[in-house]
């Protein structure tokens, strides 16, 4: 007797623990999720990096009726300040196909832009579409933020919106590509934001603030540099300033700082330099010069007069004596 | 047998006890103390503010004069220098490096002293800067 009740009480047990597994493994119930009948939308920022004047901004707006309810009527993107010029929207509805391409395909007339905003009247009989919206940044926005509101209509009467944003606008600007050459466009102004040969150097004197030239020296890497015009000669070999150039400026050497938007074929270049990079950038105590630069390498500048913070990048160079750099320049206000 | 069983449960603790105790002594940086007695630099380094070297050639270092001479290319900005030292097995450097140093002043080279791995022998080396000619 006292054998059966121990066997009982294993069974019992075992049973338990069964039952356990099998309730632990039991999958829940799914059910197919109901789709709204409503008009429905979703948007996204499809740029990445700091939002610069004069660059533009991509969105992809996509927005969807039941065929049953209605078809699409009309899609609207209105900007809180109105966008540069070039600013459109795509009147293409795009699908990805087998090889990863993105093939456009016409859903409704080009875009019209009125004002702060831009739309696109459906031609197509379509309930659903994703539209891709190009916002150029003006130079209005400099500095503040910018909203979007995004919004679809369909044929049934029904109208949604939604609102991306609020993005800052940078302060800082870019200039990208500009040509250096060894004893002719050599002269850089970073608050002209351009390169001068001799005559434009002198013409705009008190506004060179680098002096750019290579030097092949066998007793020293002296190579490609950036100079102040202030700096000790020795830096500025067989250079002869045009009168009145002469400020100085703070330059620090990096190298492999490969900002996407100034080098946007580098390999690593998924840095992006900000606003907020030029606010901490502290040039106490560095030198008037940097020589020795490469393909790859970059120069923090800070002008004489306190006004303006740069980075100059070098995309290319060549032993001809000529360089291609890019720059990212951020005006100070009240030091800041 | 009460005895016994107390015994050893004495025993036991003092085991956990002795088990627990550092036998192994770390100086004040956390760093383990050994019985190295060797005290030199094998090898230095000056990276500049763009982190690439910035020697003309490679350190002459001179363990009997405790000194580290390198040349450094011409245009090389002394204020942001970056010195990395390699130091004989267990040894380290006083002061520590945490960044950029001042190397400008030519005529009073910096100094950093090497403390062996026993933390018994420091040796204070000198690196001595010069640049090259353009």
């Amino acid at each position: 007797m006292q054998y059966r009740s121990k066997y009982i009480g294993y069974a019992a047990l075992l049973l338990g623990v069964l039952s356990l597994f099998a309730a632990s493994c039991k999958k829940d119930g799914y059910a197919l999720p109901k789709p709204s009948d409503k008009l429905q939308n979703e948007a996204i920022k499809r740029t990445l990096g700091p939002n610069i004047v004069g660059q533009p901004i991509e969105f992809a707006y996509a927005m969807a009726i039941l065929p049953s309810k209605g078809k699409l009527v009309s899609c609207t993107a209105e900007a809180s300040i109105a966008g540069a010029a070039g600013t459109y929207m795509d009147n293409r509805s795009y699908y990805t196909d087998v090889t990863g391409t993105d093939v456009g395909v016409t859903v409704g007339s080009p875009s019209v832009t009125s004002g702060a905003t831009t739309t696109v009247t459906y031609t197509a009989d379509t309930s659903a579409a994703t539209l891709r919206y190009f916002y150029v940044i003006p130079e209005e926005a400099r500095g503040k933020s910018v909203t979007i509101k995004f919004t679809a209509k369909s044929s049934n009467g029904e109208t949604i919106s939604t609102t991306m944003g609020p993005y800052t606008i940078t302060r800082m600007d870019m200039r990208l590509n500009m040509k250096l050459s060894n004893k002719n466009m050599m002269y850089i102004s970073i608050g002209d934001s351009t390169v001068y040969d001799s005559a434009g150097a002198a013409a705009h004197a008190g506004n060179i603030d680098l002096v750019y030239l290579y030097r092949n020296l066998t007793t020293s890497a002296f190579n490609h540099a950036l100079v102040a015009p202030a700096a000790d000669t020795t830096y500025l070999p067989g250079v002869l300033l045009p009168p009145g150039v002469n400020r100085t400026a703070k330059l620090l050497k990096v190298f492999n700082l490969q900002d996407h938007n100034l080098a946007p074929t580098e390999q690593y270049g998924g840095t992006f330099i900000d606003d907020v990079d030029f606010q901490k950038l502290d040039l106490t105590g560095d030198p008037n010069y940097a020589i020795n630069l490469k393909q790859g390498a970059g120069v923090w500048v800070e002008t004489a007069d306190g006004k303006y913070r740069a980075y100059i990048y070098f995309n290319a160079v060549a032993t001809a004596g000529t360089a291609t750099v890019s720059m990212k320049r951020y005006t100070l206000t009240n030091g800041k | 047998m009460k005895y016994i069983a107390i015994a050893l449960i004495v025993l036991l603790a003092a085991c956990t006890w002795a088990a627990c105790s550092k036998s192994v002594p770390v100086d004040e940086d956390g760093l383990l103390i050994t019985t190295r007695r060797d005290c030199f630099v094998s090898s230095f380094e000056l990276l500049g503010t763009d982190y690439v070297s910035v020697r003309s050639g490679a350190a002459t270092i001179d363990t009997t004069a405790q000194t580290v001479k390198v040349t450094v290319l011409f245009g090389s900005d002394l204020k942001h220098l970056y010195p990395q030292f390699s130091l004989a097995q267990d040894c380290k450097l006083n002061p520590k490096i945490t960044g950029f140093v001042d190397f400008s002043d030519t005529l009073n080279p910096k100094k950093w002293t090497v403390i062996s791995g026993d933390r018994q022998v420091k040796k204070e080396y000198s690196v001595i800067l010069s640049v090259q000619h353009r």
